[in-house]
């Protein structure tokens, strides 16, 4: 289901009943080129960050579109999948969003032992000491697309104590 | 019971399926009958997913229809056969049995199902094709999930209209004339919140014009769903040798006789399921040859890979082809 959309502040959104490419950036990312989607009638929004506002109001725009609407989503990974992750519950397939994320920005690691979600700009492959449980997280491809992050192990667990 | 309606020859189509029994008819139109079959011994048939579609073997042949049901805890299986005169004789059949008649019939099969993650079902029939759009928006109904029908049909024509009405209410938009349903089409199409789906039965040029229509106003391919039974028979073919390489059988595949068909009257037969190039599974390594592809399966790289071939629809070229079996 769709998160309950707050009303977008007046004169932001796009006209109800939109169907044309809705081009969101966050944090200092450019705004993307639209490539591929010539003709169509465009909406840029910027946010900071990908935070409860921001899906928010990323929501009520989502809900006043209706099908042939295109999402370019543009800044840091973390910020992207959790925008991806609102447009999916919204309804939007895969084939209607292009995510532009900024490789070396935030990520998001989900802790597997204590569930708090971390952020770091360390690289996918890399370790994270997890804010809850202060254990030693590996992440690599384990890749939720619902939560918009990856999957924190305990590092080295196999190993001999 | 008629004597002519149970064969004794089990199609393979309906091998393992159900020995069922005619429990009413019922007149739709001048030319569409609902045919509803039950469990002799009165017990519960199998569910199935809305939009599946049932074998019934009539003489030799066999044909699949829609189910009109929801599919859940169904007691009974209803199908509505048009009567088509210059068929290959299952429609004339079908409208032949009387009550009482016993068939044989497969278990339902799931071709067509709705969208689970769907938001809304936006479900768009001409003709015959409402039978699974029937099926779909009773699930809905039952399962409260959001549906919308258009139905297009000539006037006096149109099957499961009183159905339709009570089932969906506001929610049926009728058409009975081209003019008005492109312009309700293109309304629809541009007016649907996201998450919609798009399910469309009918005539095969129907249904290709709907689709490019929706591809034109933006739809991505993953909200777009058709069912092939709709599509029109098949013309009979020319006939042509098979070289079963393995087996060092070759077979001779007349005209009017599918190379399954040839292959199962030879003891050769392959795993299949729906017989009309639809699900995949006859699917058959070519090693010389060009087969004619008619099956809806293979992607356009695969077919002119010429590797391999459905043998429930596809022909041959060449006069030859030569297998692996």
């Amino acid at each position: 289901m769709c998160p309950i959309a707050m009303a977008p502040a007046a004169g932001t959104g796009p006209e109800a009943g939109f169907r044309g490419v809705i081009r969101v950036t966050f944090g200092t990312a450019a705004v993307p080129a639209a490539e591929g989607d010539a003709g169509m009638a465009g909406h840029d929004a910027r946010f900071d960050a990908a935070d409860r506002e921001a899906l928010a109001s990323l929501i009520a725009v989502l809900e006043q579109a209706r099908v042939g609407v295109r999402l370019v989503l543009a800044g840091p990974p973390a910020d992207v999948a959790a925008a991806a992750a609102a447009a999916a519950a919204c309804g939007l397939l895969e084939e209607e969003v292009t995510l532009l994320a900024n490789e070396s920005g935030r990520r998001l690691v989900f802790c597997a032992h204590c569930r708090t979600a971390n952020t770091t700009v360390q690289g996918v492959g890399s370790e994270v000491d997890c804010e809850g449980c202060a254990t030693t997280l590996a992440f690599s491809g384990h890749f939720s697309r619902r939560i918009g992050g990856y999957l924190g192990f305990a590092a080295h667990a196999e190993e001999a104590a | 019971m008629t004597a002519t309606a149970l064969q004794a020859k089990v199609h393979p189509a309906v091998e393992g399926g159900l020995l069922l029994e005619v429990a009413d008819l019922s007149v739709q139109t001048a030319s569409v009958t609902s045919i509803t079959f039950t469990d002799p011994a009165g017990t519960a048939l199998p569910g199935y997913v809305p939009g599946s579609h049932l074998v019934v073997q009539y003489g030799d042949g066999a044909n699949a229809y829609s189910l009109t049901g929801s599919g859940r805890h169904p007691s009974e299986y209803t199908i509505s056969v048009l009567r088509v005169d210059d068929g290959a004789g299952g429609s004339l059949a079908m409208h032949r049995l009387a009550v009482g008649d016993l068939v044989r019939v497969s278990h339902p099969r799931s071709a067509f199902a709705p969208v689970a993650t769907a938001r809304h079902h936006l479900l768009i029939a001409a003709g015959i094709g409402i039978t699974p759009m029937l099926s779909h928006a009773r699930a809905a109904a039952e399962r409260d999930s959001e549906a919308t029908l258009v139905y297009v049909y000539r006037p006096g024509q149109g099957a499961h209209v009183q159905e339709a009405r009570e089932l969906l209410g506001p929610a049926l938009a009728e058409c009975t004339d081209r003019g008005s349903f492109q312009e309700e089409l293109t309304r629809r199409l541009t007016d649907q919140k996201l998450g919609t789906h798009l399910y469309v039965c009918g005539p095969a040029a129907f249904m290709d014009t709907v689709l490019a229509r929706a591809r034109e106003l933006g739809w991505p391919q993953g909200r777009l769903h058709s069912e092939p039974f709709g599509a029109a028979e098949l013309d009979q073919g020319e006939p042509f040798t098979v070289n079963l390489a393995r087996s060092g059988v070759t077979l001779e595949v007349p005209a009017g006789v599918s190379l399954l068909e040839a292959l199962e009257n030879a003891g050769k037969g392959v795993p299949n399921m729906c017989r009309k190039g639809v699900c995949g599974e006859c699917y058959l390594p070519v090693l010389r040859g060009a087969p004619l592809h008619r099956d809806l399966y293979l992607s356009e790289q695969e077919k002119s890979a010429n590797t391999t071939m459905m043998c429930c629809v596809s022909r041959s070229l060449d006069q030859e082809l030569e297998l692996d079996l």
